[in-house]
């Protein structure tokens, strides 16, 4: 056998299930119970991965990482890898799992699904979709350095989607909830709100305008602020994207590059979507400020960047039997001292943006583009009329520097997060945030 | 145990725990990948799937599960019924698929593909980075290089019994300039068989963000926007092509309800589902649950010809599938979804035709659309003025909103640049009136 400086393995088991009932009706009903292994081994500058499916031979995907380690190394040699030094994590911040999904039955659970397309389905909703997911994971770690950790997460959500039509028009309205928790998160009558309010959204749209175009202030609502906090600044704050010259944020560590106002965190401690206890490299789970008081203060890392870069590595992630990669888990703008009357306020006549329908952003060039699910004209500080198709471009940076009030009610919203072909579960967040100008895109 | 052995055990199964029908889907893929960070490859992967998913139906109603730890075969049949209890019977719920006759497709498997040897991938990763490097101050900070070979096996209990091998190869690099302000670009390219210019893809991708240095502003207004077939499938995936799929029609989420025949297009373009294109990455002999592949016309001379259907969306209207069920993996059931979707337009040199206009070579934030209503609003990248016919200036950020049903009636010509992007077979597409916000 060939020589390799380190190598890890992941043995991941997961169980799960998922529903899906469309227009009341059970579409889909699914149940998947899987294992495998990850293993990673490093020689020189080069890494080799493997990973299979089943229970068969971790000695051989050892064996086989090694190899193709030995063999990049040999053929296209790098800078030798140094990782920052290894620690065995604590792993006593599980959240709790009042109600086991696993022993909820199926049934009541296609209740669960028909109660809230009931309750999406106000008047001018035409269809609607809903889906269940619970799912456990059991997650152990080894690595050449005696590691040996381990920890079991469960995790629940719901999707509830509502289609308005007026015969012409469509417009759809969406709300879900993902979490690290059992299946109490459904006793929450909170829930039935939510659908009721995926309704109301695609109803509401049908009637609103369609807006204009252009620069000017604009108010964010905390689930479009988060996803700005994500997407533009936490995925250029990712250590990886630094090193390899794709960040708009290299070299700019202790540079005030927010105003003063502005604080971003990643903390995958909280017990949010995102929550880890220890990262795909085994490492303790930690918060880091990204952003503190305007000033760039930290990059997340895996410990091959940390060992490069310095800093704490701790935000390794990866779906399922995929190689680990620099990912963020709850990430959020903290909390101000605005109410959203006040800026509402400051802002006179603007435009306020809810909602998200997603976004995409270029971290090496620091330019984004969100669509919000929908905006409403604002004058004379007065919450106005409803637009659609309304989004948010432009460059992190300026954006940063134009937070002219934060709010101080920090909403978290969960999602998954896309980067190098994985999803993995995430949640982001923000308060009410005032900026004052930005390139709000419109169909007219 | 063979697939075929690991299939019949699973039929066995249903059989004895009284599924009336049953289909076992096994894939077994072998991924090899290689990936660069900074002009250099960081890792090598071997990444192995192997894995099942048991349909099976019960007193008219479908169940599911999926497992890939093949000692579980008897409990995964178990856990497909016990799901399917939980379901009313189903009156829609004709049949699984029944064996048919399976047409010939070439250029699915390439044994160079399949026998291509690490240090071979090494040095084809090694060639699209020199293509990078064939530009001074532009570097490529990530890219990957993937070679993916799979054998993938549909049985069920009404005699289907369809095994596949196929092969497919990609280079992708993303580029960045490293003097003045930052400039991006990438490139990419997928193929079943070993034909790709991996130099051309790292050296197309630094040409492009070479010339989108020190870009301009535009002023707003309705222009028309050349879209490059990057740009072009990105947004008809995002906005488009679900509204011909037939379950969307079925439960009104789509705009396209009742809309066959009717003129939705502009006249000279032509848009076909074909699941058996020579060499495409959608291409097969049978869809996911074992119903032929074949090429179905969606938009003929302007008209709406046809939605595309699964066998059960099929069995909805009385009518045959189109061989559109698709799966993600073997661990989803299938459902309907587009095969190869290739475009055709009468092509000519459409940039000495424009005036003044917009080419947009990529988009981001197609995904943001709105699939129902078709409208969308994206930012163009690596983008260009086209002034009296010739292309000028690129453009340092530009935002392109309009609907895509409009769009459609709005192609006015095409490039000869036909390329397979993905399962997208596009030129580059003229389209007027398109809303520009510099």
């Amino acid at each position: 056998m060939r020589e390799s400086e380190f190598h890890d393995v992941r043995w991941i088991e997961g169980e799960s299930t998922s529903i899906l009932l469309d227009n009341g009706k059970i579409e889909d009903i699914n149940t998947n119970y899987g294992n495998g292994c990850g293993v990673r081994a490093l020689c020189g500058g080069s890494w080799g991965y493997t990973s299979s499916e089943g229970v068969d031979g971790i000695d051989a995907a050892i064996k086989a990482a090694i190899e193709l380690a030995s063999d990049v190394n040999k053929h296209s040699p790098r800078e030798k890898v140094t990782l920052a030094s290894y620690c065995e994590p604590n792993v006593d911040t599980l959240p709790s799992v009042k109600e086991n999904p696993r022993d909820v039955p199926v049934e009541e659970k296609v209740e669960l699904l028909k109660d809230l397309s009931n309750n999406a389905s106000c008047k001018g909703i035409s269809s609607t979709s809903a889906s269940y997911s619970e799912s456990t994971l059991k997650v152990h770690y080894t690595n050449s350095e005696g590691a040996d950790c381990e920890y079991e997460l469960t995790r629940v959500g719901f999707a509830i989607s509502a289609i308005a039509s007026d015969g012409a028009a469509y417009q759809i309205g969406r709300e879900s909830n993902f979490d690290v928790c059992g299946y109490e998160m459904f006793r929450d009558p909170e829930i039935l709100e939510k659908a009721q309010s995926a309704g109301k959204t695609a109803v509401d749209l049908l009637d609103a305008r369609q807006a204009k175009g252009g620069k000017g202030p604009v108010i964010l609502d905390p689930e479009l602020a988060g996803v700005f906090a994500h997407e533009a600044v936490g995925h250029a704050s990712e250590a990886d994207l630094v090193l390899e010259g794709s960040s708009i944020l290299a070299d700019r560590i202790g540079e005030e590059i927010a105003s003063p106002l502005v604080n971003i965190i990643d903390d995958p401690t909280l017990h949010k979507f995102g929550y880890y206890p220890f990262d795909a490299e085994g490492m303790q789970s930690h918060k880091t400020d990204i952003i503190t008081d305007g000033v760039l203060n930290s990059y997340l890392h895996s410990r091959e960047t940390a060992g490069k870069l310095g800093g704490v590595s701790g935000n390794s992630r990866s779906q399922g039997y995929s190689a680990p990669v620099v990912r963020m888990s709850n990430t959020y703008v903290d909390n101000g001292n605005s109410n959203l009357d006040e800026m509402l306020e400051e802002l006179g006549d603007g435009i306020y943006l809810a909602g998200t329908r997603g976004g995409q952003v270029n971290t090496g060039e620091g330019i984004f583009q969100f669509n919000a699910e929908k905006g409403y004209i604002v004058e004379n500080g007065e919450i106005g009329y409803l637009v659609r198709d309304v989004s948010l471009s432009g460059n992190t940076l300026e954006i940063l520097k134009n937070v002219v009030l934060v709010g101080n009610d920090l909403k978290m919203h969960s999602g998954r997060c896309g980067k190098s072909g994985q999803a993995i579960p995430v949640s982001d967040g923000s308060p009410h945030l005032l900026i004052s100008d930005a390139l709000v895109g419109g169909v007219q | 145990m063979q697939n075929y052995d690991i299939g019949n055990k699973v039929l066995e199964f249903a059989n004895k725990y009284g599924a009336d029908e049953a289909e076992v889907f096994i894939s077994a893929n072998q991924l090899t990948s290689a990936s660069v960070r900074r002009n250099l490859i960081e890792s090598a992967r071997n990444q192995q799937s192997h894995g099942l998913g048991v349909r099976v139906v019960k007193d008219g109603a479908v169940g599911f599960a999926s497992t890939n730890v093949f000692n579980r075969l008897e409990e995964t049949v178990k856990s497909a019924i016990a799901m399917a209890k939980v379901r009313d019977s189903d009156e829609d719920w004709k049949n699984l698929p029944s064996n048919g006759k399976y047409p010939a497709v070439n250029g699915i498997f390439s044994k160079k593909v399949n026998e291509l040897a690490l240090e071979d991938c090494i040095s084809l990763t090694k060639e699209m980075i020199d293509g990078v490097c064939s530009f001074s101050d532009i570097i490529a900070p990530s890219g990957s290089f993937s070679r993916m070979v799979s054998n993938q096996l549909i049985m069920n209990t009404n005699g289907v019994e369809v095994e596949e091998k196929s092969t497919a190869v990609s280079g992708f690099v993303d580029v960045i300039t490293t003097s003045g302000l930052p400039s991006t670009a990438y490139d990419f390219r997928i193929s079943r068989d070993l034909d790709i210019d991996f130099y051309g893809i790292g050296k197309e991708a630094a040409n492009l963000a070479n010339s989108c240095k020190n870009g301009v502003s535009v002023e707003s207004g309705q222009k028309d926007v050349v879209f490059h077939p990057f740009a072009f499938s990105d947004i008809m995936e995002s906005s488009f092509l679900s509204s011909i799929e037939a379950d969307n029609i079925q439960k009104g989420r789509s705009s396209l309800t009742g809309k066959l025949n009717t003129d939705i297009a502009a006249r000279e373009l032509t848009i076909t589902d074909n699941g058996i294109l020579d060499g495409g990455i959608a291409s097969s002999i049978s869809d996911d649950e074992g119903t032929p592949s074949q090429s179905t016309g969606i938009i003929k001379d302007g008209l709406l010809k046809s939605y595309i259907y699964d066998s059960y969306t099929a069995g909805k209207e009385e009518r045959s599938s189109t061989g559109n069920a698709v799966r993600g993996s073997y661990t989803s059931t299938p459902s309907v979804g587009t095969r190869n979707v290739v475009f055709d337009h009468p092509a000519s040199d459409i940039i000495s035709e424009i005036k003044d206009g917009v080419f947009v070579t990529n988009v981001i934030g197609a995904h943001t659309a709105n699939p129902i209503s078709g409208d969308f609003s994206v930012e163009g990248r690596n983008a260009f003025v086209i002034k009296d016919g010739q292309i000028e200036k690129p453009i340092k950020s530009l935002m392109v909103s309009g609907n895509i049903f409009e769009l459609l009636r709005n192609v006015k010509g095409a490039g000869d640049d036909v390329r397979m992007v993905g399962s997208i077979i596009t030129p580059s597409i003229w389209v007027s009136n398109m809303n520009v916000i510099g």
